[in-house]
């Protein structure tokens, strides 16, 4: 172990239990004081719940699809309950599971506590918009179970407009309903970011958690409300009949998938960018070394940010989308590897001979880095026009943006979890079981979705529940490791659990990691800070530096 | 107090706030930054209206030679001069001179209020000269031209939207100058009045856009 840095920077740690103010958990126990709470960390704590139930629900209809494709003559469901089916998981798994995920929980608990704020700048807002969330996806769900819905998660006119007889209106009002609660988190977020930093913490002292949200909540502002107005031309399509998507009267399918992909492009960076955010936090912390090429990331952020609002007819590349638009595209997509590219390269470099301890959140880190990896790469694949030509619409696609999206997101939402529950909860975890459940969903996931790689390469449609015998073998593995990853889910939903009551007492910074949110007590008191922190440091101020040459 | 019926003007410090500048300045970029929000709402309702120019401009002349141009032209005058006296409310409560900041509001809602009347008499014209291709049991006045009738649905849909933006506006408003008129609320929430003005000329805004497009481009 490297030498420790033990400098106090806020009096919380130093101070004696005996006086201390009592931490945001235990100050008020009543019912109330959870459901009308304004305390950022308590939403967080609330978006967690419910973000989990969405989970597990969209998990379980995954483990259903993957049921049906064990056998090849699709009998096990009929179509009908299949594409409602796919169609419950990527709506619940999209709109109400990933998008929220890093930014509303991890997110909305430690902007504040690392710019040194009391809170958010608008914490009724903050509570308003988890009411929002919760109302329409609740409504969404009743929806997709009860009346069920097939347009799978993307809603493509004029499936959705006119050819659908399921419950397509409920369910476009809700995720519409849950649009505007993600875009008053982004205007909060952005509005805390700018205005509310402690004296000290400049822009570049920001740690890149921070960044990355500010770069989330930028596309939470200018995409959302695109999304907003495409789907309710939608209802009205649906409803009546105006025109705009219906070729009979002048319109334009087509233009719907403009309009949709120009706000469901950035989602995907909605989603991979703050698990970038957490990412850049544990590499540095279990490495003890101070955060390779740290004004790059933070520009890198900012740049993908910006590039993904042009690329998003790389979707389009065989739906009648001019060649010149094509190509444009596919070049532009091409450009988002550069910024991607970076932070990959600055985080391995961060890890070279830096101190390491192979922890649970590092784990999830260092598998969040491989698989992003090769999510990446076969996203160049499809962005080559040649390539998607061959493989649009199959199961290769549908592997890419899975080692992107759970590959990316949900290890780095359980790393980002496990490495600040201490700091949320006070406790820590078992170790040994957060190991052995990191590990298994490395594999369970890779058993699960490599084969589809194959399959989609092999010529497999996606969407389909009935393949080709010589498909079998594959679709048996893939739906074998899907069990793994199961119950690798479970170990941090039993463990983590369970810690709440019998972890052992974490201290104030159990991983020698630095930062504002460290230098208060575990969990933090209600206003995070006993005095308004100075800040006087650099960030990721770790005892390892880069050597200083170049 | 200098002058009769003149009030202290300032802003009550919320907790999460270090000081009343930070609050001030976060409220005004809060609203700032849901105005972009509604413009990119309204945006994609541009978009279309502009791509169907493009695609199909005949239809969409005749389509706009149906609206009333004079009807939507008084109410951009109306909308322009409600926005002068949400400004002059405005100036009033930064000197503290409720009773006149109350007036304007006043104005500013009555100005709201008589443009929705007006888009309201253009509702019923429409009906009866049978531009609502939406219903679909009442004859459509261009029939057999069926991209116009895209765009006179895509006008129902902007104005609507418009419409609710204004009415919400109004009645806020009408909301706010009843707590604004309580003795004390310049002291403690003056900032509100600036607040609420940049959403009432952003509404204002957002007609001097849609009327162009709507009903004076092709015509």
């Amino acid at each position: 172990m490297s030498p420790l840095d033990s400098t106090i920077r806020d009096a919380a740690t130093a101070q004696p239990t005996i006086g201390r103010p009592k931490d945001y958990l235990h100050e008020k126990s009543t019912l109330a004081s959870w459901f009308f709470t304004i305390d950022h960390k308590r939403i967080a704590l609330l978006y967690l719940a419910s973000i989990t139930g969405f989970f597990v629900i969209g998990a379980f209809a995954a483990g259903l699809i993957r049921l049906a494709l064990v056998v090849p003559n699709g009998q096990i469901f009929s179509n009908d309950t299949y594409n409602k089916l796919f169609t419950i998981h990527g709506v619940v798994m999209v709109w109400f599971y990933m998008i929220p995920s890093i930014p509303t929980t991890l997110g909305n608990f430690l902007i504040p506590l690392m710019i040194g704020a009391k809170d958010l700048a608008f914490p009724k807002l903050n509570l308003t918009s988890w009411y929002i969330f919760m109302g329409g996806s609740l409504f969404t769900l009743f929806t997709v179970l009860v009346g069920g819905v097939d347009t799978g998660w993307t809603f493509y006119a004029p499936f959705s407009t006119t050819f659908s007889n399921t419950w397509v209106i409920p369910a476009l009002i809700g995720v519409i309903i849950v649009g505007f609660s993600s875009i008053l988190t982004g205007l909060n977020f952005v509005v805390t970011i700018h205005t509310m930093r402690a004296p000290g913490m400049t822009w570049f002292r920001m740690p890149i958690f921070v960044w990355t949200h500010y770069a989330v909540s930028l596309i939470f502002l200018l995409a959302t409300p695109v999304i907003t107005i495409a789907l309710s031309l939608l209802v009205l399509e649906r409803g009546f009949g105006i025109g705009v998507f219906d070729p009979a009267l002048g319109g334009d399918p087509v233009l719907f998938e403009h309009l949709f992909w120009f706000y469901s492009h950035p989602a995907v960076y909605i989603m991979v960018l703050p698990g970038m955010g957490v990412i850049s936090e544990i590499v540095p912390a279990f490495s003890q070394k101070k955060l390779f090429g740290y004004r790059f990331i933070a520009y890198a952020s900012i740049s993908l940010a910006s590039l993904t609002f042009f690329v998003w007819g790389h979707h389009m590349f065989v739906n009648g989308q001019s060649e010149m638009a094509s190509i444009s595209f596919s070049v532009l997509s091409f450009a988002v590897a550069v910024p991607s590219a970076v932070k990959v390269y600055n985080w391995t470099a961060t890890i070279y001979r830096g101190s390491l301890r192979l922890d649970t959140p590092m784990l999830y880190a260092m598998g969040y880095i491989g698989l992003f990896v090769i999510g990446g790469l076969t996203g160049l694949f499809l962005a080559t026009l040649s390539i998607d030509e061959h493989v649009h619409d199959t199961y290769f696609v549908v592997a890419h943006f899975h080692y992107i999206m759970v590959g990316g997101t949900v290890l780095a939402f359980l790393g980002g979890l496990h490495f600040w529950w201490p700091k949320m909860t006070g406790r820590m975890y078992n170790e040994a079981w957060g190991r052995v459940g990191a590990l298994l969903i490395f594999l369970g996931f890779n058993v699960t979705f490599f084969p589809q790689f194959l399959l989609g390469y092999l010529g497999m449609p996606r969407r389909y529940h009935q393949y080709p015998p010589e498909f079998q073998l594959l679709n048996i593995l893939s739906s074998a490791g899907s069990t793994i990853l199961a119950v690798g889910y479970f170990f941090p939903m039993i463990y983590l659990v369970w810690s709440l009551w019998f972890g052992k007492r974490a201290s104030a910074n159990p991983w020698e990691a630095k930062g504002l949110e460290w230098s208060t007590s575990s969990p933090p008191p209600t206003h995070n800070f006993l005095a308004e922190p100075v800040v006087d440091f650099e960030p990721y101020d770790y005892p390892i530096k880069a050597r200083e040459r170049v | 107090m200098s002058a009769v019926g003149v009030s202290p003007v300032g802003v009550e410090l919320r907790e999460q706030f270090n000081n009343t500048a930070q609050q001030r300045h976060a409220a005004t970029m809060g609203m700032f930054i849901w105005l972009i929000t509604e413009l990119l709402l309204f945006a994609g309702l541009f978009l279309v209206a502009l791509i169907l120019r493009i695609t199909h401009p005949a239809s969409v002349t005749a389509a706009a030679k149906h609206f009333k141009f004079w009807i939507g032209a008084t109410n951009t005058a109306i909308l322009i001069c409600s926005s002068l006296t949400m400004s002059g409310a405005i100036e009033l409560s930064r000197l503290g001179w409720q009773r006149g900041m109350v007036r304007f509001m006043l104005a500013t809602a009555s100005l709201g209020s008589l443009f929705i009347v007006l888009k309201g008499y253009e509702y019923v014209v429409d009906w009866q000269e049978h531009m609502v291709p939406f219903f679909l049991d009442r004859s459509y006045a261009l029939a057999g031209d069926s991209a116009s009738e895209l765009f006179v649905n895509l006008y129902f849909a902007t104005t609507g939207l418009h419409g609710l933006h204004l009415i919400t506006g109004v009645s806020i408003l009408l909301v706010l100058t009843r707590q604004a008129a309580a003795p004390g609320y310049l002291q403690r929430h003056q900032n509100r009045i600036e607040i609420y003005g940049l959403y009432w000329h952003f509404i204002d805004l957002i007609w001097i856009i849609v009327f162009p497009i709507l009903y004076v481009l092709n015509r």
